[in-house]
């Protein structure tokens, strides 16, 4: 058998994150034992994502349709806004199942040291949507560290003019941790958003 | 291997799915890159140790001579939270940080560099907003002195006496007679014209004892005509722009007056 070919698939996969060569190996070979259907599965499955997937034209979350399924969703609630950094934290707060508004992603954070300047994010389409549709809150979901924060700062000062609730997501410690474990900045953060129970 | 030290984070690096690479300032090794194995998961033991501006305990463990130890520990000793919350307050003091990398190698101990930004750090944290600007100025000064960098205000470069124009090329002031021994493409790449008040202000921020500065306080017209001054000094020895820098300009955080003095540096 010729390693042309399993060469070729082993190079290819090393492009992949996280992906060294022993790994693309291991993967290589369990491709070409895998049935023909499922292997060809895969590769379509790539196509189509390469071929299909684009920014939604509203929220720019990844979507195959010129607009995605949660911006067409009659039934979500129009006037609230989640700004989020990346598409994947998307689905996150999906899962959580306690917010039926809409979204917004920016594609990245504020980062002054890195050169990541406001016009390099998806910030002038948040504020033409503030402007035009009928929001009330927008709720600011970037990361809880200093360049998700400063970029919370910064929406919240370019919405400023629009009269519109804005709000940051709670800061604290994580389900399951431990007290004793966490540093003073968390617990801080913890403290003062503690909540009437 | 294992190293102990004290350092301050300057930058992060984020690395596959939950890791990142850090730059940190340490107390007696210069700046150092480290690798953390994923501090950016919920349920990370580093926290918010990581984040710019902390100053950390840390344990670094790897090869002798390695340039990328792991992180092993990492202890708060001061957050600066204070300071990373005020947009405006973190932007001037990330332009620190941007110089400062700049300016230093990494690995290259400087005595006494660390010490600096941990004062004016505590400084910045404990004064009032307006009472501040005076410190980012004073690191300026200080910090291209320890980097050897240092403009030189008074006194011609080649004859020690006349005043004259600073050109930057030269690094110095050149009195009108000896300006012909400059190099044509030199003496047009840009010179400006320093009032005397901001010479003054400038000898004394180099000169007196870090405590003493306390005692100064400059107005805003001198901070913003010396500031301004060490912006284009500070551009024409990195050879290029700061990034921070361009991005107070797109976020407007500098005044328009602060921009234009930017980019009039020709006489």
């Amino acid at each position: 058998m010729s390693y042309g070919i399993i060469e070729t698939l082993v190079s290819e996969l090393m492009r992949l994150p996280t992906i060294g060569r022993k790994t693309a190996q291991r993967l290589a070979f369990y491709i070409l034992s895998m049935p023909e259907d499922e292997a060809k599965s895969i590769a379509r499955a790539i196509l189509d994502v390469k071929e299909k997937a684009r920014l939604c034209n509203v929220c720019f979350n990844i979507s195959e349709e010129e607009t995605c399924q949660l911006c067409k969703d009659s039934s979500r609630d129009s006037s609230k806004i989640c700004v989020v950094e990346e598409p994947g934290n998307v689905s996150v707060i999906e899962k959580t199942g306690l917010f039926n508004g809409l979204y917004h992603v920016l594609h990245g954070s504020l980062s002054p040291i890195d050169g990541i300047t406001p016009e390099k994010l998806k910030l002038e389409a948040l504020s033409d949507r503030v402007k035009t549709d009928t929001v009330s809150e927008v709720i600011l979901a970037t990361n809880p560290n200093t360049k998700g924060e400063m970029t919370a700062q910064y929406i919240a000062n370019l919405l400023r003019p629009y009269k519109i609730v804005v709000t940051r997501i709670a800061y604290g410690l994580p389900m399951g941790g431990d007290i004793e474990f966490a540093d003073e900045v968390t617990m801080g953060k913890s403290f003062q958003g503690r909540n009437v129970i | 291997m294992l190293l102990r030290t004290e350092g301050i984070v300057f930058k992060s690096f984020p690395l596959g799915e939950a890791d990142l690479i850090l730059t940190i300032l340490s107390y007696d090794g210069g700046f150092l890159r480290a690798f953390a194995k994923s501090p950016r998961t919920t349920k990370s033991r580093f926290g918010g140790a990581l984040e710019p501006l902390s100053h950390i305990r840390i344990s670094l463990m790897g090869k002798e001579h390695s340039d990328l130890p792991r992180l092993t520990q990492a202890d708060i000793i001061h957050s600066y939270q204070k300071l990373r919350e005020q947009f405006d307050c973190f932007l001037r003091i990330s332009e620190l940080l941007e110089i400062t990398m700049s300016l230093f190698g990494e690995k290259e101990h400087h005595e006494g560099l660390f010490q600096l930004l941990v004062d004016t750090l505590n400084y910045i944290e404990a004064e009032k907003e307006s009472d501040s600007l005076r410190r980012f100025l004073f690191y300026k000064v200080r910090v291209l002195e320890k980097a050897g960098l240092s403009p030189r205000l008074q006194g011609c470069a080649r004859c020690g006496i006349s005043v004259g124009t600073f050109y930057f090329s030269e690094g110095s002031v050149i009195c009108s007679k000896c300006k012909d021994t400059i190099a044509d493409d030199n003496r047009t790449s840009g010179a400006r014209l320093i009032s005397m008040g901001a010479v003054n202000l400038y000898e004394t921020i180099r000169t007196w004892s870090w405590d003493k500065l306390n005692r100064i306080m400059p107005n805003d017209k001198l901070i913003f005509e010396l500031d301004s001054f060490l912006n284009l000094h500070i551009k024409y020895r990195i050879e290029r722009g700061l990034k921070t820098r361009d991005f107070m300009y797109k976020t407007k955080t500098l005044a328009t007056s602060s921009v234009n003095a930017d980019k009039n540096e020709i006489v």
